[in-house]
């Protein structure tokens, strides 16, 4: 809760700030108030915190788990950001707050014990995306990410909020216990509304995570929106998405499984093959950034099909490794679309000679992306197999593996690109913050992988 | 339950009309007509507060708000954006399937048992406060966040800004 | 000494973190001698390790809990037995003159530090590899081989076609990856565990023929395939010839190939247990023996000849797998690191004499100008051929004697095999080094001995070719088989289930003397063709009647961009064109409808375009409460 409401103080603070023009203390008042808000996460590990407000939040450790990946990938979002958005507007002000207050909704999202709860943190989040996705007004990408964002967006939402009612209608109530507690007093003649209801929730859920057949704004919205955005997209939200999904489904339809464990499963395999064989064409590194996203989507799916003890510890691994290795990507092609004006692997070119320390982040966080081991990469895809496989979805592993394969081939192609291509470029110019981010999210990437006991056993 | 079917049949009739209407001005008219049906619906169910709020707020501000802002833009003749009548009957199937499929998912599994209210009182006023504000205070504040970033969104889109980017 | 087995892979990686960082900064010389050096230590300590371990149980040196989940332990850890120990002493001892040959070869490198960054760094992974004492562990070396083989195929990236092979070579390993992976979850499910020392004995209480060991052996073996260049998926290597030529002989010829054949032979329970697997094992190594040998015949490029013969030569190893030769398969592993990778580094030696000439036709007459090169060549070929008392003939025989115990047919297709190796290999020698010079003036002005620095290596390895194989004489010969005795502790369990060889000596002696006899016919027709004759393939020549089909290597590149390559590209543009891509493009002009007026295409694609989403959205939810609900 305390998290929440620095969180939340935090954005008006950077308003305030923005008001008085003081441009300058922006980023580290910003950085540091989500320091505090982070060791305030923390401080509630294994609290055994009890639902607050009449059953409203529950900090628990899963909670506490997701808000701290969640805020960490946030001030590595915010570090890059230095001289970012000046270049795009005046009010730099703003785009703080909104994602700080993009922020503020995700912590809900990741805590709620109440439907409402969720709808709500799930609006902070998503109305602060919309008006985030088309900062660069006059960028005609940028303005039609904004809109199709928010006209798909509020149409999902739609779905989401009429499973909700009508999961409310069969259990009379929003609360998760109640809810878990009505589903496990009838282990039969369950009200035929609460099934629809679940599946619609299942369909608003999925369009949130960028599954497919749901997935259809995530590359047009991606490449449009503005790239460090775009980083705050795939990694936070989509984070936050998951953990929304586990938390629900973990905690209330776990005894349905048999119900809609075929559905999501179906979901699941389509998400990897569409993400993965659609990315493969890709000429453009964002938009096959994009895809990857859906593609990881797909795995991190997995541990959600195949719901177990086992699921939260390999989603929240999962998400861990894929948000450094995002964030390294898009700090790398952020860099390098400021200095190329474009974002094709031809771009890529020859940066193994003209800057090593670049070439090398992203190699390894293309390297995790696609799974090698000793890498953090291969530890989450190693866990959310294990908890496929540990409910005999053996085939399914298959399937995931051949799709994997697929994609080193186009996490290659940008390996390929910087390594075995020349191109006569000089050197770009990495700020300080740039190197730190990328050191930080390399050491992560690479302690996970050799070391991964370090949060295997949080759960 | 006679009034019921009356009303959900204008509430219908009058959604398509907002649809198939050619002049904008008169789609807006006709949104209204459709929140004054479901005005009455608030009522019939004993939701006191939702039928003032919905006629106030949506049919007498945003509504109006909405058709000062089609006048002002001159909009109120034919001039809907092109649209392929493929794009309208595929926009038709789908959306007619899915309808279908609800309804018949339903169906399938067997009739739903009409669930009575416990508490017939709960739409009214006294009593939406009361859980407002004490059950549902979270989520009722935390919304103040939801206006707050919409706000700052309106303004951040709507202001002049120098740079161009 | 045991205690100090975690420094063997910690000292290359060492050496490469140094010459990683430093490749810009460092000396030439220091980057080589501190390569080499690493490469060294870890051999020394392989070596004591070796003279002091006389355990009869593996020993286990468990360094830190890797990942814990639920009930599933892995540990990273080493396991150090008789199989392991041997394999160390390959990798380290070969590895250590192929650093000290490497740092005569690449002196005239741009990229000489990064080159031996990454050659410590394959060391590294190959030696976790083969330390590993668990699936997980191997795979993780598994994996990083193949990633600083890529590397190191595309070491000269800029040439293009280079790059390609580095790819093409990832790409086939990882479908072999794809079988090793899932072969181990399906071991972690099956047993709840991956540590060798709790798997093998679970498995050896198993019965014979069980469906679950053999997929897992199956998918084992396809792992194995990539890794090692069976067929189907052996296209890469030849390829991989891209590298440079002491990459060639470490990765592609002496220890990287052989990881397959390795983990086999470490998992040799399980196959034992699985007799349909060693049966397709079997089936595929003979097949990819003879082919590659076929193939081979024709080539002109010195390093494609020797890389088809590593094909060819893995097959038998494999042949020799599926036949439950473990040892014998094993002994040929060995012995065959030596004087393939002799071979390698000779013609590397070539190669930098002749100003990276690798084509045999402008070659010939060279042995006059390089005499030690020469000398130490015709060592190893005649060591591959098989002719006693040299290396190839014992590993060689031991494989054929059990084949010809297991199946007569395999025998006979077995030794025409080798009856080619020969051929093919002694056409090598003779067209490089017999007859007239057929280079440029150029060249022959340019044409040197190499450095000592290069030539020890190929002496070395010479006499390590011509003594490497009395370590397995068979009891037919009056030897007792050391290598053999060596192994039991690792194979105790699987001899108990194989038959041991039971053949009298007096067919041991015939099989001797077929297999020398024809490798002796073949060598002279061989030097009648290449040398009494004088004859030099000639373009057109090659692309007639039968060798046309080996030239172009079977046509076996163009089937498999056929029937693989195309339809994925083909799947993935239709993604692109019509799903991507779909908004206004495939819904309206893919119905037939075509955009009506330029001005108003701009905004006709953006709502066209939200309107298709939308429209496949519906459908989805459609299709998912379809399938919610009415299906199920």
């Amino acid at each position: 809760m305390s998290t929440l409401i620095v969180i939340s103080i935090l954005a008006i603070v950077v308003l305030y700030l923005g008001l008085f023009k003081a441009k300058q203390a922006l980023l580290p008042i910003s950085v540091l108030g989500l320091v505090a808000a982070l060791a305030l996460a923390i401080m509630e590990w294994n609290s055994n915190a009890a639902p607050i407000f009449s059953g409203m939040m529950h900090f628990d450790n899963f909670a506490v788990a997701f808000s701290s990946i969640c805020i960490i990938t946030t001030i590595l979002v915010f570090l890059l950001s230095k001289n970012y958005f000046e270049k795009i507007s005046d009010n730099v002000a703003e785009y703080y707050t909104l994602i700080l207050f993009a922020l503020s909704g995700i912590i809900v999202m990741v805590s709620y014990h109440n439907l409402s709860m969720l709808f709500v943190g799930l609006e902070i989040m998503s109305v602060s995306l919309y008006i985030l996705a088309g900062i660069k007004r006059k960028d005609f990408a940028s303005n039609e990410a904004a809109l199709k964002y928010f006209l798909m967006g509020a149409f999902s939402t739609g779905f989401l909020l009429f499973g909700i009612a009508l999961i409310y209608g069969a259990s009379k109530s929003f609360d998760l216990a109640v809810i878990a507690q009505y589903v496990i007093d009838r282990p039969t003649g369950i009200d035929p509304i609460f099934y629809v209801g679940l599946v619609l929730m299942i369909v608003g859920l999925c369009f949130k995570v960028g599954a497919a057949p749901f997935h259809f704004w995530t590359p047009d919205v991606y490449e449009g929106a503005p790239t460090l955005i775009t980083a705050f997209m795939s990694t936070v939200v989509k984070i936050a998405g998951f953990a929304a999904f586990l938390r629900l489904f973990s905690i209330c339809f776990a005894p349905l499984q048999d119900f809609w464990m075929p559905t999501l499963l179906v979901i699941t395999i389509l998400t990897l093959f569409v993400g993965n064989i659609t990315a493969l064409y890709q000429t453009n590194f964002k938009r096959m950034l994009a895809f990857s996203s859906i593609s990881h989507a797909g795995y991190m799916l997995f541990a959600i099909v195949a719901l177990g003890a086992a699921s939260t510890n390999a989603i929240f691994i999962y998400a861990a490794a894929y948000a450094v290795s995002s964030i390294t990507a898009f700090a790398v092609l952020m860099l390098v679309k400021a200095k190329t004006g474009s974002e094709n692997f031809e771009d890529f070119n020859g940066l193994a000679k003209s800057n090593p320390f670049l070439a090398f982040a992203l190699t390894v966080a293309m390297l995790s992306f696609a799974g090698i081991p000793l890498t953090a990469g291969f530890i989450g895809k190693f866990f959310v197999f294990n908890a496929a496989l540990a409910q005999y979805h053996t085939w399914l592993v298959a399937i995931a593996v051949v799709n994997a394969i697929i994609g080193v081939f186009y996490y290659f192609k940008v390996i390929v690109a910087m390594y075995f291509k020349d191109n006569q470029t000089k050197q770009i110019a990495t700020p300080a913050y740039f190197n730190f981010v990328l050191g930080v999210s390399l050491i992560i990437t690479l302690v996970l992988g050799i070391y991964p006991s370090f949060i295997t056993n949080l759960f | 339950m006679s009034l019921f079917y009356v009303v959900a049949f204008l509430s219908i009739i009058f959604a398509l009309l907002v649809i198939f209407t050619k002049n904008p001005v008169h789609s807006v008219l006709y949104l209204i007509a459709t929140f004054f049906t479901f005005t009455i619906h608030y009522i019939i169910l004993n939701a006191q507060f939702l039928a003032v709020v919905n006629f106030i707020v949506y049919m007498g501000a945003i509504m109006v708000l909405f058709l000062f802002v089609l006048m002002l833009m001159n909009l109120n003749t034919d001039t809907e954006p092109m649209k392929s009548t493929l794009l309208k009957v595929v926009g038709a199937i789908a959306g007619g399937c899915l309808l279908v499929t609800l309804v018949g998912s339903m169906k399938t599994l067997s009739s739903a048992s009409t669930t009575a209210m416990d508490n017939t009182g709960i739409g009214l006023v006294e009593n939406l406060g009361k859980v407002l504000f004490s059950d549902f205070l979270l989520p009722f504040e935390l919304s103040s966040i939801l206006l707050l970033a919409a706000m700052v969104g309106a303004v951040l889109l709507a202001k002049k800004d120098n740079k161009t980017a | 000494m045991i205690d100090l087995v975690w420094l063997i892979p910690l000292l290359p990686f060492i050496g490469f973190l140094i010459n990683g960082l430093g490749r810009n900064v460092l000396p030439k010389p220091l980057i080589g001698t501190i390569a080499s050096l690493a490469v060294i230590g870890s051999f020394a300590i392989s070596l004591s390790i070796f003279l002091t371990f006389d355990a009869a149980q593996p020993q286990v040196i468990h360094l830190f809990d890797w990942i814990n989940v639920g009930s599933l332990s892995i540990p990273f850890a080493f396991q150090i037995d008789q199989l392991s120990i041997m394999m160390l002493l390959i990798i380290t001892g070969i590895g250590s003159l192929i650093h000290i040959y490497s740092a005569g070869y690449m002196s005239h490198d741009t990229g000489f530090g990064k080159f031996f960054a990454y050659l410590n760094l394959f060391v590294f992974f190959m030696l976790l590899l083969v330390m590993g004492s668990n699936y997980v562990i191997m795979f993780i070396g598994w994996e990083g081989v193949g990633l600083c083989s890529y590397l190191l195929i595309g070491f000269w990236y800029s040439n293009g076609a280079y790059a390609d092979a580095a790819k093409k070579a990832f790409i086939m390993n990882r479908i072999g990856d794809l079988g090793f992976l899932l072969g181990v979850f399906l071991i972690i499910s099956t047993f709840g565990s991956v540590s060798f020392t709790e798997i093998f004995p679970k498995a050896a209480g198993m019965v014979s023929g069980d469906a679950t060991l053999i997929l897992i052996t199956i998918l084992l073996f396809i792992g194995a395939t990539g890794k090692s260049a069976q067929l189907p998926l052996f296209t890469w290597l030849p390829d991989a010839m891209a590298g440079p030529t002491p990459v060639s002989a470490l990765i592609h010829a002496a220890t990287m190939v052989t990881a397959g054949i390795y983990m086999i032979a470490r998992s040799n329970i399980l196959f034992a247990l699985s007799p349909v697997t060693l049966d397709i094992i079997a089936v595929i190594g003979l097949l990819t023996a003879v082919v590659a040998a076929f193939i081979a015949l024709t080539q002109t490029d010195i390093k494609k000849v020797l890389a088809y013969s590593t094909v060819s030569q893995l097959g038998y190893m494999f042949l020799g797998l599926g036949v439950g030769a473990f040892t014998g398969a094993f002994f040929h592993v060995l012995t065959h690191a030596f004087f393939k990778a002799l071979l390698f580094l000779g013609a590397g030696s070539v190669i930098h004499a002749m100003s990276n000439e690798q084509d045999m036709r402008n070659m010939g007459g060279l042995r006059k100008k390089l005499p030690i090169t020469f000398l130490t060549m015709l060592i190893g070929t005649i060591a591959i051929a098989g002719l006693p008392p040299f290396a190839g003939f014992f590993s060689k025989d031991e494989i054929l004697a059990h084949v010809y115990e297991h199946n007569k047919l395999l025998w006979i297709i077995g030794l025409f095999g080798a009856f080619l190796t020969a051929a093919y290999m002694f056409r090598m020698m003779f067209l490089t080094f017999w007859g007239n010079f057929r280079g440029t003036e150029d060249q022959k002005h340019h044409l040197h001995e190499s450095p000592v620095s290069m030539t020890f290596p190929l002496i070395v390895l010479a006499i390590l070719s011509i003594v490497g194989g009395f370590m397995g004489v068979p009891h037919a010969l009056g030897g007792h088989h050391w290598l053999n005795e060596y192994l039991s502790p690792v194979l105790a369990a699987t001899n108990n289930i194989l038959p041991a060889l039971s053949l009298d000596h007096a067919t041991e002696y015939m099989l001797m003397g077929i297999s020398v006899g024809g490798v002796i016919i073949s060598i002279i027709i061989a030097y009648v063709k290449y040398v009494s004759k004088g004859y030099v393939p000639k373009e057109e020549e090659l692309q007639s009647g039968i060798s046309k089909l080996s030239y172009n290597k079977l046509y076996l590149d163009e089937l498999y961009t056929a029937i693989i390559q195309k339809p994925l590209d083909a799947l993935s543009a239709f993604f692109f064109k019509v799903v991507d891509k779909s908004g206004i493009d495939g819904l309206v002009n893919g119905l037939g409808k075509v955009s009506i007026e330029a001005s108003k295409t701009l905004r006709l694609l953006q709502t066209g375009n939200v309107g298709f989403y939308i429209f496949a959205m519906v459908i989805g939810i459609v299709a998912v409460l379809v399938y919610s609900f009415i299906i199920i």
